[in-house]
């Protein structure tokens, strides 16, 4: 491990910090998926992670709520190593929201109900309650019409931004977004990023894996360029999408036809 | 060939008895092999492995044991087993739910293993635990898909049921065939039973059916 990895990361940073990335490694057999990776994310700040494919950054997300398990390195959670076991892990999930890149809504319950699940089985809330917390929630990603239907009878933005509630019912302090807008229909993909918007303009802090770069450009403070497992640059959005420092950056951005 | 079907009306009040029962034995039959089918899949999939190896071994063990070698053993070997004197109604429904249980064992498993990775995983990034997610989300949509495997075991069932007469359990098979060994009418009873199982066992497969639309989950 190089000592530059261990120098702070961040020049400004606008919060507490909320989670923190030391040489995080995960290995999929002799695969590599993360190879010591460094980063700050501070309260009330949009952490946008990009990069190609198999880079990591989804697998950087699943190890920060433990869906996965690191093998070396350190996650803290506001200012607690992340548990290995299962049930002190639990009660550390429940204050991560997290949002899949196909939704996956309990297709078997309706909007209400797949918002109200985490109220009620989770936090032992009663079912008006829940419910009320749950038709809160919708209405707040604009779905209280659709409080009723299930999953099958929403677009896919609908059902995404469904997802978002479902996640934000918990009250979580920090979200987690996979690829969220991955799975979508074109025109449904602005529905979700304004959900998104709006949530990091209330002060939410938010860790987003996204292909969406005007996303990362507009609403991020501050952004983290995958490859290999590693992170090749990070800074504020002007610096990697205006004067990337890395060739690598360069390179991901001039094939996505990046131009500025 | 004369027939003479009034000994089926002469003796419609045994017949209705023994159909009661026959549909008595498939009701408690399931209502023992669900809960348990499901208790052993679920052993099957997440126990630690020895148990899981033992849950294993007892669904290949019933599985492919011939149903009325089951019977048999329940009203012979049981008792000395258990030092139980179990009834033959008792002893019967011990039987048919060690068959079924197996049979549903493997039709929750598979269902179970149907549902995609992701549902755990979004239930458990909302804090909860594997068995919350189990109850909560995975066996509810499992249940929902594995509903028309489910009813055709049902309708088997029914019929197998018949098997235990063999152990003189009152129902429909054996008392047509105590009636037909008294009467010597044998094609009439025997017609009787078969119009009997039929009219009983297809509105069951068509109500299973509906059923099967009406829960239907789309994804």
């Amino acid at each position: 491990m190089s000592d530059a990895r261990h120098e702070p990361v961040r020049t400004m940073a606008t919060g507490a910090t909320i989670l923190r990335y030391r040489g995080v490694t995960k290995r999929y057999g002799n695969f590599e998926a993360l190879a010591g990776v460094d980063l700050d994310v501070h309260a009330g700040e949009v952490v946008c992670l990009i990069g190609p494919s198999g880079s990591g950054k989804s697998t950087l997300l699943r190890c920060t709520n433990g869906l996965e398990s690191i093998a070396d390195g350190v996650i803290e959670f506001e200012g607690t190593v992340l548990p290995r076991d299962e049930r002190m892990l639990r009660a550390v999930r429940q204050r991560m929201g997290m949002v899949f890149q196909s939704f996956e809504l309990f297709p078997h319950l309706t909007a209400r109900e797949n918002v109200a699940e985490g109220p009620r089985t989770v936090l032992r809330m009663n079912t008006t309650d829940a419910g009320r917390r749950a038709d809160a929630m919708l209405a707040k990603v604009g779905l209280a019409d659709k409080a009723a239907n299930h999953p099958a009878a929403l677009s896919g933005g609908q059902q995404q931004r469904v997802a978002i509630a479902r996640a934000l019912a918990m009250e979580p302090d920090v979200m987690l977004f996979d690829e969220p807008t991955s799975a979508l229909d074109p025109e449904t993909i602005g529905e979700v990023l304004n959900v998104m918007k709006a949530l990091a303009d209330e002060g939410m802090t938010m860790v987003v894996v996204t292909h969406e770069m005007s996303f990362a450009r507009r609403v991020g403070d501050w952004v983290a360029v995958f490859d290999a497992g590693r992170i090749v640059e990070q800074g504020p959005p002007q610096q990697i999408f205006d004067a990337p420092t890395t060739e690598r950056t360069r390179d991901f951005l001039g094939h996505l036809g990046w131009t500025g | 060939m004369t027939f003479d079907w009034s000994v089926v009306w002469q003796h419609r009040d045994a017949l209705g008895q023994a159909t009661g029962m026959t549909v008595l034995l498939t009701v408690a039959t399931m209502f023992i092999a669900v809960p348990c089918g499901i208790a052993v899949a679920v052993l099957r999939l997440y126990a630690w492995k020895p148990v899981g190896v033992l849950a294993t071994a007892y669904v290949e063990l019933f599985r492919n044991l011939p149903l009325i070698l089951v019977v048999y053993w329940a009203f012979y070997v049981l008792p000395i087993l258990t030092g139980l004197g179990l009834s033959p109604l008792a002893t019967g429904v011990t039987a048919l739910a060690l068959n079924v249980t197996a049979y549903n064992a493997e039709t929750f498993r598979a269902g179970i293993n149907s549902i995609r990775r992701g549902q755990t995983e979004a239930a458990m990034a909302l804090g909860m635990s594997r068995a919350q997610a189990l109850r909560r989300v995975v066996v509810p949509q499992a249940l929902r898909r594995i509903l028309p495997v489910l009813a055709s075991t049902w309708v088997s069932l029914f019929k197998d049921t018949s098997l235990v007469s063999v152990i003189a359990v009152s129902e429909l098979a054996y008392v047509a065939m105590q009636i037909r060994a008294q009467s010597y009418r044998v094609l009439e009873m025997l017609t009787a039973m078969a119009v009997i199982y039929w009219l009983l066992g297809y509105p069951q497969a068509k109500l299973v059916d509906w059923m099967q639309r009406r829960f239907a989950v789309t994804e």
